[in-house]
């Protein structure tokens, strides 16, 4: 099985997500959002070069805008070895989590304050 | 939108583009454009370049790692296809990669070799202020060496006031050292001035520069000396005795002498000491074996200095050269040239030569350029086979930099693991070349701080010269028609040609010369010489009190069972001669005579087998023999046209500046001509005298196959006889033979070379031979199918090449009887130039050629038709 990052992971789950609009700047809009911080284009394009090597994601040229002076976009969409990995992750999130209710960190936080 | 977007901040921009490739980098370059604008038509200008800023900068470092780590990826990638086509072509990587290594290999250690050369005696402070005297005489025969009269060098210093020092030093020679129970002999053992280590800089480590010789009976040593004699003990004040007998004071040990100086010496003894035995003999400005440096003022003119020599010569030897009809002119030598620019018959020690070290260069140019362009060539060779796999990757998209990369980088890695295989090849192969030069070297190729850097460029830039065709043409071709087959590789035939037949010319060039010099090798080792240097033991030199005893030591060592006979002389053959001037009878007092001198007593010539032609030996029972008679040679009595020499005589005339009287020798006997120096030289005449107080030299002529035996018993007695020293011995034929050692030298590197030459030139032409077979495939086909045989199929296929070798042994063949003539010139006596080292060479190329080329042909025309007719 392989293992995710949590980056690769986000980036994963939002490519998954934002469907057809999946490029650059919606990426790292939603991602940004998520975080509740500002994620950079460096992070953004150094993590995909990775899951595109990786054969997680598929990169096709888009098209461009007026705004983009003529630059096209590249769109990515999820690659069936990256769904494969979205699943395995996901497994084993909820493997990792089974049987602990919310309850015990509610109860640590009391104890510790 | 109607009109442009608003620009980004320009700098930002900038970096950004920076930091970026690809098209990837035109994605991140319009997300942030695109971004950019959003934000400005929401927030305002301000806002947006202030979020374009802190963005980029957060960007750029990241985008500049990614970068980096995916080159690095990339180059692992080249790395592996680099790797694995060097499995699948093993054969060939392994030719290509070793004839690069080779190549370099040779290079680096003939460059080693020549920058040792170049660095002779530079290592002084004074390099450049420093000369010696040498002279050019005419007494009798014209005669030069570096030498000066011995009273000469203080007296020059005394007159002109640009000499700063003066030194003067005799020749180190090989003596016995005493201390205590330890005596053993070392060679080096010289005497010079104490202004020597003022002139020259050889660091004292113990003892004071300014006086360590200047009295009589002292001695300085070398450094690994001291620790032979001493261990661990100071030498300063300690006493040593040398093979005089003498006792000596230590008063310094200085460092030892590096590799690169002209002189040599492991022990100095002070020169006071000669001028405290015998002033007389230093005071003589006709005792000429003194070698004499001067350190010139910064500001003198060395020129200007030499003019005024004939006057010095004139004022101090005049009336003496006039009378005897001589003259004599004393000249300066810059000591940087002394081991490469002179070349007197007897120097302080044998020098080198500037015209090897330019033909050394030469060759490792030579070699250097061979090896590169073969590699070069076979790279080029192969990827001719590669146009269709870069046709199909280019139908598959890949980009051209991505081609030209592939290329580049795996002939790049090829010509670095050839030069990790040149240092790896290089110490084994320092031991072999300082064999075949006869020296050690002192230096490997990373202690010369250029060298290793250079090679590195060298590797670098013939790595990207041979990806660059591939590269660059190969990925230029378009895909369609390269895969239709219409586009081969097939420039450059001529080049390749000329390559082979110039590395073929240099290879027989080589062998005739390696052919020829042994045949003069063996030439002069098996010629009759006139006397026996078989089985003949030689004792170089005897003390004073030995050669007053001789008698009884002669009469000892016969009793030896085994020995055969025992004689005495100045010298003997191979080491050396000595010339004096003479007037026989006939001659005026104008025709001086020079003979070579001999000084022996009666046992002397049987000891050698030396024959008499007419007359007799001495007697040692006749006393006037010792005053009155001599032996001459054959070549004696024809020079002064004498056909019956017995009864003829000699006139010795007193020394001018001595008071004597003349007298008369007459000529009792005549030996057959024999050969006192190597076949280099004509038999001089010569004059042999009775002088049992001159000789030096103990011949003893040994039965054979007894040699064990005999040599035991020899050093008992010997023991008994001489108190001083053991046995110091040399055999005869060992000594005559080693001065034929620079030519058995130029023998070894000639046939080194030769093999080299030829393994190189075999490697052009296999990189040749496959090229033509892979572009005559489809032809081999075509040929089999219509009934041509194999053999027909590989005489196709080597024609060529034995016409290229037949072009090669044309060219080489007058170019090498030109050279070995000039060779030849050296000797005297010389074989002759036969036809059939010269069809040796032939049929060795031819056959080594023809051998290597059907290795590729026999293959292809084995191979099956429809194979080869399937290949496009």
């Amino acid at each position: 099985m392989k293992e995710l990052t949590r980056i690769e992971e986000i980036l994963l789950v939002t490519i998954w997500r934002l469907k057809e609009h999946a490029y650059g700047v919606k990426i790292r809009q939603h991602v940004s959002r998520v975080l509740g911080k500002e994620f950079s284009y460096g992070n953004l394009y150094s993590a995909l070069h990775q899951l595109a090597a990786k054969k997680y994601v598929l990169k096709t040229l888009g098209e461009s805008a007026p705004s983009r002076r003529g630059r096209r976009r590249i769109y990515y969409t999820v690659a069936p070895a990256g769904l494969e990995a979205l699943e395995d992750s996901r497994e084993l999130n909820d493997k990792l989590w089974m049987g602990i209710p919310r309850l015990a960190f509610d109860f640590d936080r009391d104890k510790s304050s | 939108m109607k009109s442009a977007p608003p620009p980004p901040p320009k700098i930002a921009a900038w970096l950004l583009k920076l930091a970026v490739r690809g098209e990837d980098g035109f994605a991140v370059l319009g997300d942030f454009d695109e971004e950019y604008a959003e934000l400005r038509a929401a927030r305002g200008g301000l806002r947006a370049r202030l979020w374009y800023w802190r963005h980029g900068l957060r960007s750029v470092p990241r985008l500049v790692c990614d970068y980096v780590y995916w080159r690095v990826i990339m180059f692992k990638n080249y790395l592996k296809i680099a790797l694995r086509n060097i499995r699948k072509q093993k054969g060939y990587a392994f030719i290509n990669i070793a004839g690069w290594a080779v190549g370099m290999t040779v290079c680096t250690l003939i460059m080693l070799w020549v920058q040792n050369e170049l660095s002779y005696d530079r290592f002084h402070q004074n390099a450049d202020r420093i000369y010696r005297l040498t002279l050019e005489a005419h007494i009798g025969a014209p005669q030069s060496a570096p030498v000066a009269p011995t009273p000469a060098g203080p007296a020059m210093a005394r007159v002109y006031p640009e000499i700063l020092k003066a030194a003067r030093m005799e020749r180190p020679r090989r003596s016995l050292i005493v201390f205590g129970d330890k005596e053993f002999y070392e060679e080096g053992i010289g005497t010079v001035e104490n202004s020597f280590f003022e002139i020259f800089s050889f660091p004292l480590l113990a003892g004071d520069p300014k006086t360590a010789l200047t009295r009589p009976y002292t001695a300085v040593i070398a450094e690994t000396t001291a620790k032979k004699i001493f261990g661990t003990e100071s030498p300063l004040g300690k006493f040593l005795k040398l093979g005089d007998g003498k006792d000596y004071a230590v008063t310094g040990v200085f460092k030892d002498v590096p590799g690169n100086s002209h002189i040599n010496f492991n022990l100095l003894r002070s020169f006071e000491t000669l001028v405290a035995e015998n002033r007389a003999a230093t005071e003589n400005w006709f005792s000429i074996s003194t070698y004499t440096y001067l350190l010139l003022d910064e500001k003198a003119d060395p020129r200007a200095l030499e003019a005024k020599f004939p006057h010095f010569v004139d004022k101090n030897m005049g009336p003496t050269l006039k009378a005897i009809g001589g003259t004599m002119t004393l000249r300066l030598q810059p000591l940087t040239r002394i081991h490469l620019y002179s070349d007197f018959a007897l120097d302080i020690a044998p020098q080198g030569d500037i015209a090897s070290v330019l033909l050394f260069s030469g060759i490792a140019l030579l070699v250097l350029l061979v090896a590169s362009i073969n590699f070069i060539n076979l790279s080029t060779a192969r990827s001719a086979t590669r146009a269709k796999e870069v046709g199909l990757r280019k139908t598959l998209g890949a980009v051209r930099g991505r081609l030209v990369g592939q290329f580049l980088g795996e002939s790049l890695i090829y010509s670095l693991l050839a030069m990790i295989l040149a240092f790896l090849l290089h110490f084994p192969g320092l031991r072999l070349f300082g064999r075949v030069i006869g020296r050690t070297m002192d230096k490997n190729v990373f202690q010369v701080p250029w060298m290793a850097p250079a090679l590195l460029g060298l590797a670098l830039f013939v790595g990207l010269a041979a990806g660059g065709y591939p590269a660059f043409i190969l990925s230029s071709f378009h895909p369609v028609r390269v895969l239709k087959g219409q586009l081969r590789a097939g420039g450059g035939v001529w080049f390749r040609r000329i390559l082979v037949v110039a590395q073929f010319t240099v290879s027989v060039l080589l062998i005739v010369s390696t052919l020829i010099i042994s045949r003069q090798i063996t030439y002069v080792k098996n010629k009759n010489l006139g006397f026996d240097k078989a089985h003949v033991l030689v004792v170089p030199r005897i003390s004073a009190a030995l050669r007053r005893s001789y008698a009884s030591v002669r009469s000892e060592l016969k009793s030896i069972p085994g020995v055969q006979e025992v004689g005495a002389s100045s010298m003997v053959p191979g080491r050396g001669i000595s010339r004096s001037i003479f007037f026989p009878e006939g001659f005026s007092e104008e025709q001086p005579q020079t003979m070579d001198v001999l000084s022996i007593e009666p046992g002397f010539l049987p000891a050698l087998g030396i024959q008499i032609a007419a007359g007799r030996n001495f007697s040692e029972t006749m006393e006037s023999d010792r005053t009155q008679s001599i032996i001459i040679n054959e070549t004696a009595a024809r020079l002064f046209g004498w056909s019956d020499p017995i009864g003829k005589r000699f006139v010795i005339r007193p020394d001018p500046e001595e008071s004597g009287q003349t007298t008369y020798f007459t000529v009792i006997g005549m030996i057959r001509d024999y050969h006192t120096i190597s076949l280099h030289q004509k038999i001089e005449p010569q004059l042999i005298q009775y002088d049992p107080d001159s000789v030096s030299a103990i011949s003893i002529k040994l039965a054979p196959n007894s040699l064990p035996r005999v040599l035991d018993l020899l050093k008992q007695a010997w023991k008994k006889l001489e108190p001083l020293g053991s046995l110091d011995y040399v055999f005869l034929d060992e000594v005559f033979d080693r001065q034929y050692r620079a030519d058995e030298r130029m023998k070894a590197i000639t046939l080194h070379f030769g093999v080299l030459a030829v393994l190189i030139g075999c490697l052009g032409l296999f990189g040749m031979s496959s090229f033509t077979v892979e572009r005559r495939t489809k032809e081999i086909g075509i040929r089999k199918v219509l009934g041509s045989s194999v053999a027909g199929i590989v005489r196709l296929l080597s024609k060529e090449t034995v016409l290229l070798i037949a072009v090669s042994n044309a060219v080489a063949w007058p170019a090498a009887y030109f050279l070995m003539n000039i060779w030849l010139r050296q000797f005297a006596y010389r074989t002759t130039i036969t036809f059939w080292v010269f069809a040796a060479a032939a049929l060795l190329s031819g056959l080594t050629g023809f051998l290597t080329v059907s290795y590729q042909s026999i293959r292809a025309a084995l191979g099956k038709p429809a194979d080869a007719l399937r290949y496009e």
